[in-house]
C-alpha cells in the first residue's frame, strides 16, 4: 500500500510543475497590463511605465518565471500585487472555506445520490426508477449558476428561508450553519446526478454476477444481499467518478463562490485574474491544482482500500 | 422599628449585583452596503478607481466639499479661504476643532504632507495634474495653508473635492510603508477604517468626534450608524434579491433592469443623484485609415440611434448623449457645439457616405477604391457588448461593417494602448467641462488616456488658457474653444449619460445620491437607521 502512495507521489511531482509553468504562461500569454489595471483609466502612459516598472513587469518572461520557481520551492509565492499580503496569508485565509463548503457540498450529495441510485436500481424499470433517473439527468443538465440563482430567488429571497451573502463565520455557529447552506445545496446539486446515474449502472451489473445469484441461493435476505454484497462492490466505479467530479466540483465551487459571495480560493482566484494580480492568482491557480491533484491521489488509495486486487498489483 | 431579615438582606445584595446587568444596553447599529468590486488600495494618490473614491470619501476629508448639484464648492477642512489676483496662491484657513480617527489634532501640516507625498516622485502618484503646477505648499501657521501653484489653474478648488486630495495622517503613512491604505487608513472622516479583507469587506466604524460634515447635509456628525460594512457582492441578481430581502442595506450598483422593481418595492428607496456626470462613448482612432476620414466620422455618428441605446441596454434609465459632456455641467458649451452632428439621422448618413465616395456593394457594404468600409472596435464585456451589438446593426444599415472585439476588464486597458483597432468604447467621470477636455485632449496624453490620437497644438494653448484663466468667464471661453473643436471633428460618437441610483433597504431611511466621482454615498452621513 505504501509503495502504491509513494509511486503516486512520485508522479505527480512533474505533473505540479506542469502546472506552475502553464500557470504562470498562461497568465503571460493573456494580454493583460497589470500596471494599467493598477494606474486606473485615467492614468497617462508615463504613469503607467513608473507602475510598471515599479512591479518589475519590464524583466524578460523567463527571467519573471525563474524568479517565480525559485520563490515557489522556498515555499514563497510571493506577495498579492494589491493587498500587499503574503500570497501564502492569502490563500490560507480562503482555503478554510473553499474546503468547508465542498465538504459540505459531498456530505450529503454523495449519499443522496448513491441511496437514489441504489433506489433505481432495486426498483429498476418501475416509476420511482424512472422518476429518480429523470431527476438525475436534470441534475447533470442544471448549469451550477442556475440552479443557484433559483435557490437565491426563491428560498433565500422569497421564502427567507436561508442567507445568500458571505460566509457566517465557522461552521459550529449558527450564523455559520445558517450562511453554508444555499451555497452547499447549489454545488451538491449538481453532483448528485452523476452519482446516482452511475450507482444504478454499476449496481445493476453487479446484482447480475455470479456471487450475488449465490448468495441469493442461499437464501439471504435482499435487502442483505444488496447492501452487504452487491452495494459495496458497485462502488469502486462511483468512487472514480466521485474523484473526477471533484475537479468539477473545485469549478463548480468558483461559480458557487461568486454567486454567494463566499469567501473561498475559487473566488479569490476569480478576484485575483480580473484585478491582474499575477502573484496572487498564480498562487490560487496552484492551490486548486494541488487539491485536484491531491483528491486524485486519495482516490487511488480508495481503491485500494476498497478493491484488495489493487493492492495485489 | 422591625429589623429586616437576613433574606432581605440577601434580596437587595443580589438585586444591587443584578442591576448593572440588566441596564439597558444600546446594541451597535450596523448596515451593510453592496458593491461589485474591490480596489486595489485605499490610497488617495495611488488609486484611481471609483472603489477607492467611495470608501476615502468616508475615511477621510478634503480641504473642500463638492455640493450635489456639482458645481458649488463648500468648505469642509477649511473654513474660508482667499485667492490672489494672480491666480497662484490660495490661502486656506482650517477648522481648529478636527481630529484623525487616532485622535491625532488636523493641522496645516497634514495638509502640506498629503500633497507633498502625492508629488513626492518616490510616492508614483497618480494624476497629479489635478493638484494644479505646484509650487510649494506652506504651513504658515497651525491653521493656515499657502497652496502656491507656478501658473494659475481655474480649477484647483473643484480638484480639491476630489478623494486626490484627501488629508492624510503622513505619521501613520510613514508607520506603515506599503502597508498604507492596506493595513491601515488614518483620517478625519466620518468613518474609520477598521479593516479590509481584499475583495471581499471593508469594515468602517463611527468617528465619534466627527462634526465638521459639509453644510448641503443635514447631520454633520457624528455618523449615524456605528459600524458601515462594504461587501463586495459580485452577482447583479445576488445585490437585488440581498437588497429586498435585508441581507444588504444599501447599494449603487442596481442593475438597469432592476430599478423599476426595486422603485416598486414600498420597503426599498430609490433616490437619483441631481446631477451626474458619467457618460459612455465610442472613440475614433483617428491616424487610422478610414478613421482618420471626417466624412465616415460624420456619417457614423448619424448611423448611431443613441436613444435606442437608452432604451435598450440602459433600460430607459440612461439619456441619449448627443454631446461629449453632459449639457449641465460647468463649462458646458451651450452655444457653440453642434448637436446636430450626433443626432440619429440614418438617410443623411448614407448621403454623406455616397458623396465621399462610399459605394455600397453587393455584399450589402460600402467600398471606395477597393476598400470596404469595415472598422474593428475594442470594447469592454458587460452591458458595453449589447451597446456594441445595437451599434453594430446600426451601421449595418447604413453600409459599415463593425467587427467588434470584447475584451474583458483586465485586459482591455492593454489592449487600448495598442494602435491596433479605429474605435474603442470607454465610459468615464468628470466634475467639469475642463476637467473632461484636459484628460482626453492634450497631445502630451497620447495614447492613453487620449486615445483618439487628438494632436492640436490650439487644442495645447486653449487647454492651457482654460487652466490658467482667472475668472470664470475667461475659463469658459478657453474650454469653449477647444469644445467646439474637438466636436466639430467628430472624433467620438456620444452615445449615453448615465444616471446615478442609490437604493436603501427596508431598515434604512431614503439615502440622498450625491454624483461625485460615482461615489454615490458621499460622505455617507446620510445613511440612517429607520
Amino acid at each position: 500500500m505504501l509503495q502504491h502512495i509513494a509511486h503516486r507521489l512520485l508522479i505527480s511531482i512533474p505533473v505540479l510543475i506542469g502546472v506552475l509553468l502553464v500557470g504562470f504562461l498562461l497568465l503571460q500569454v493573456v494580454p493583460t497590463d497589470p500596471a494599467t489595471v493598477v494606474a486606473g483609466p485615467t492614468a497617462t502612459h508615463v504613469e503607467i511605465e513608473a507602475i510598471r516598472e515599479a512591479m518589475g513587469l519590464n524583466e524578460p518572461i523567463y527571467v519573471q518565471f525563474g524568479i517565480y520557481l525559485t520563490r515557489v520551492l522556498q515555499g514563497d509565492l510571493g506577495r498579492s500585487m494589491i493587498s500587499n499580503s503574503p500570497v501564502v496569508t492569502e490563500l490560507a485565509n480562503t482555503v478554510g472555506p473553499t474546503i468547508e463548503l465542498m465538504l459540505a457540498s459531498l456530505i450529503w450529495a454523495v449519499p443522496l445520490g448513491i441511496v437514489l441510485g441504489t433506489l433505481a436500481a432495486v426498483r429498476r424499470g418501475r416509476m420511482s426508477d424512472r422518476i429518480i433517473m429523470a431527476v438525475s439527468v436534470a441534475g447533470v443538465s442544471m448549469p451550477i449558476f442556475w440552479f443557484g440563482l433559483m435557490l437565491i430567488q426563491y428560498v433565500g429571497f422569497h421564502w427567507q428561508l436561508f442567507p445568500f451573502q458571505g460566509r457566517g463565520g465557522p461552521l459550529w455557529t449558527l450564523s455559520g450553519l445558517d450562511h453554508i447552506v444555499l451555497p452547499a445545496l447549489t454545488l451538491g446539486g449538481v453532483f448528485i446526478g452523476p452519482v446516482a446515474r452511475m450507482t444504478r449502472t454499476s449496481l445493476l451489473e453487479v446484482l447480475g454476477s455470479d456471487f450475488v445469484r449465490t448468495a441469493r441461493a442461499k437464501g439471504v435476505s435482499e435487502r442483505r444481499v444488496v447492501v452487504s454484497h452487491a452495494l459495496r462492490n458497485s462502488l469502486i466505479p462511483v468512487v472514480t467518478l466521485i474523484g473526477l467530479q471533484i475537479g468539477f466540483l473545485l469549478g463548480g465551487a468558483v461559480v458557487t463562490e461568486t454567486l454567494f459571495a463566499w469567501p473561498g480560493v475559487g473566488r479569490l482566484a476569480v478576484g485575483a485574474i480580473t484585478s491582474a494580480d499575477y502573484a496572487l492568482a498564480q498562487g490560487a491557480i496552484l492551490v486548486l491544482a494541488l487539491s485536484f491533484l491531491l483528491v486524485n491521489l486519495l482516490v487511488d488509495v480508495l481503491y485500494a482500500v476498497l478493491d484488495p486486487r489493487v493492492r495485489a498489483r | 422599628m422591625r429589623t429586616p431579615r437576613p433574606a432581605a438582606w440577601l434580596g437587595a445584595l443580589a438585586l444591587a449585583v443584578l442591576l448593572p446587568a440588566t441596564t439597558p444596553v444600546v446594541a451597535e447599529t450596523s448596515v451593510t452596503i453592496m458593491r461589485t468590486i474591490d480596489t486595489d488600495r485605499y490610497d488617495p494618490h495611488r488609486s484611481t478607481a471609483r472603489s477607492t473614491a467611495e470608501a476615502l470619501f468616508m475615511v477621510g476629508d478634503t480641504l473642500v466639499a463638492l455640493d450635489p448639484d456639482l458645481k458649488s464648492v463648500h468648505p469642509l477642512l477649511a473654513k474660508s479661504w482667499t485667492v490672489s489676483d494672480d491666480g497662484k496662491l490660495y490661502t486656506f484657513k482650517l477648522r481648529d476643532d478636527v481630529t484623525f480617527c487616532s485622535g491625532k489634532k488636523f493641522t496645516a501640516k497634514d495638509v502640506k504632507a498629503s500633497i507633498d507625498r502625492w508629488l513626492d516622485p518616490a510616492t508614483k502618484g497618480v494624476v497629479k495634474n489635478r493638484a494644479g503646477d505646484v509650487k510649494e505648499i506652506r504651513a504658515v501657521d497651525d491653521y493656515t495653508v499657502e497652496y502656491e501653484l507656478t501658473q494659475p489653474y481655474s480649477e484647483l478648488l473643484f480638484q480639491m473635492t476630489q478623494h486626490f486630495h484627501t488629508i492624510i495622517n503622513a505619521d501613520e503613512v510613514a508607520a506603515l510603508g506599503e502597508d498604507f491604505g492596506v493595513k491601515g487608513f488614518d483620517g478625519t472622516g466620518p468613518y474609520c477604517f477598521v479593516s479590509w479583507e481584499p475583495r471581499n469587506e471593508l469594515i468602517l466604524k463611527k468617528h465619534e468626534a466627527y462634526k465638521w460634515g459639509p453644510a448641503f447635509y443635514a447631520n454633520k456628525g457624528p455618523a449615524k450608524v456605528d459600524k458601515l460594512i462594504w461587501k463586495i457582492i459580485p452577482e447583479d441578481n445576488n445585490r437585488v434579491a440581498g437588497i429586498q430581502a435585508n441581507q444588504g442595506d444599501a447599494t449603487q450598483y442596481i442593475p438597469y433592469w432592476a430599478v423599476d422593481q426595486l422603485e416598486a418595492n414600498p420597503q426599498i428607496s430609490v433616490t437619483k443623484a441631481p446631477s451626474y456626470f458619467w457618460t459612455y462613448f465610442v472613440g475614433f482612432k483617428i491616424t487610422r485609415e478610414i478613421a482618420d476620414n471626417i466624412e465616415v466620422r460624420k456619417a457614423l455618428n448619424l448611423a448611431v440611434d443613441q436613444k435606442a441605446i437608452a432604451e435598450g441596454p440602459f433600460f430607459g434609465k440612461a439619456e441619449p448623449a448627443y454631446a461629449y459632456i453632459h449639457p449641465d455641467v460647468l463649462d458646458y458649451d451651450k452655444k457653440d457645439i453642434n448637436t446636430s452632428l450626433f443626432g440619429y439621422d440614418p438617410e443623411k448618413a448614407k448621403a454623406i457616405l455616397e458623396a465621399a465616395g462610399w459605394k455600397m456593394g453587393d455584399d450589402g457594404f460600402r467600398h471606395k477604391d477597393g476598400k470596404k468600409l469595415k472598422l474593428v472596435a475594442y470594447s469592454f464585456t458587460n452591458i458595453w457588448q449589447q451597446i456594441m451589438e445595437a451599434m453594430q446593426g446600426d451601421m449595418r444599415k447604413v453600409g459599415a461593417d463593425l467587427e467588434i472585439q470584447v475584451f474583458d476588464a483586465t485586459v482591455i486597458w492593454g489592449k487600448l494602448k495598442t494602435q491596433d483597432f479605429d474605435l474603442f468604447t470607454m465610459s468615464y467621470p468628470y466634475v467639469s467641462a475642463g476637467d473632461a477636455m484636459n484628460l482626453y485632449f492634450p497631445s502630451e496624453n497620447r495614447p492613453t488616456p487620449n486615445r483618439v490620437n487628438w494632436a492640436d497644438d490650439n487644442t495645447d494653448k486653449w487647454l492651457s488658457e482654460g487652466r490658467a484663466a482667472l475668472t470664470p468667464e475667461a475659463r469658459y471661453e478657453a474650454y469653449a474653444k477647444v469644445q467646439k473643436q474637438v466636436h466639430d471633428a467628430v472624433v467620438w460618437i456620444p452615445l449615453v449619460h448615465e444616471p446615478m441610483f442609490v437604493a436603501a433597504g427596508p431598515r434604512l431611511k431614503p439615502i440622498a445620491a450625491h454624483g461625485i466621482y460615482g461615489a454615490g454615498l458621499y460622505k455617507g452621513l446620510g445613511i440612517e437607521l429607520k
